[in-house]
């Protein structure tokens, strides 16, 4: 149900050179070159990394943040999703993560069907503009994503 | 020293199968353990790492927190309304600490 979490600390670095790794042992050169393609195959990467399966982009989730915010101290988190929340079709939990931080994981959110609604705000750190993600785990284990890109001003994790 | 306080806003009274709001506030300062002080040393990580939220005894909502929580933890959530009880609330601090509160919850 709402199981706790080991709480190591993952720093994007250390998730990507991991993720090369795995990479280059199956798939040769490719998964590098992909990586230098753009951001979007990073998240991708990190994700995979964190989780072991791949997250497939999805419109359910209604992550909502400031494009611009002049602080990364206190920058505003909304998150819905969408979800009948029964006990065939439920969400079970969702990550937030922050890949340009000094720590990635943000924070994750339990829900329970028929009982909470899949639906939070908070307020979180970044360090720098950047993409922050919200990956669900729906209770057949799919994965689905989505982000948005948010611009702080000054960096909150010092 | 700073206390930490922690704080809820729910409603008292709901109707069966209504879905209603709970915020939830603690004043901590989230240390990260990513800061130094002014002799150079990191002064050590101190934060709110997990927060749950029973009711009558069964556990509804739950939230890991890591370091990129910010200072003084709020959380906004929905449950269900099912049953008159008991909800309690429960932040747990580095170290093994646990702040709680409870707020009785009427189901007509």
């Amino acid at each position: 149900m709402v199981e706790g979490t080991k709480t190591a600390n993952f720093t994007r670095r250390a998730l990507l050179t991991a993720a090369a790794a795995a990479g280059a042992g199956v798939a040769g050169g490719v998964f590098i070159s992909q990586v230098d393609a753009g951001d979007s195959d990073d998240d991708v990467a990190i994700v995979k990394q964190l989780t072991g399966k791949t997250p497939v982009e999805s419109d359910r989730i209604h992550l909502v943040m400031p494009r611009t915010f002049p602080n990364g101290y206190t920058v505003p988190l909304s998150l819905e999703i969408d979800s009948p929340m029964t006990e065939a079709d439920h969400v079970r939990h969702v990550r937030v993560l922050a890949p340009h931080n000094p720590l990635i994981e943000v924070a994750r959110f339990h829900f329970v069907p028929r009982r909470s609604e899949p639906r939070v705000s908070t307020r979180i750190r970044l360090a720098e503009p950047q993409y922050v993600l919200a990956v669900v785990e729906m209770n057949d284990g799919a994965l689905l994503m989505n982000k948005t890109w948010v611009e702080v001003a000054t960096n909150g994790c010092t | 020293m700073f206390i930490p306080t922690p704080r809820v806003q729910v409603p008292s009274t709901a109707a069966n199968g209504e879905i209603f709001q709970v915020k939830a506030l603690i004043s901590h300062r989230m240390e990260t353990g990513l800061r130094r002080d002014d002799q150079g040393d990191v002064i050590p990580r101190n934060i709110i790492n997990r927060f749950s939220c029973r009711y009558n005894d069964v556990i509804v909502f739950g939230v890991d927190l890591h370091e990129a929580v910010a200072a003084n933890p709020y959380l906004e959530f929905y449950l269900r309304a099912t049953e008159s009880g008991r909800l309690e609330f429960v932040w747990e601090e580095d170290g093994g600490h646990i702040y709680a509160l409870t707020h009785q919850l009427t189901v007509g």
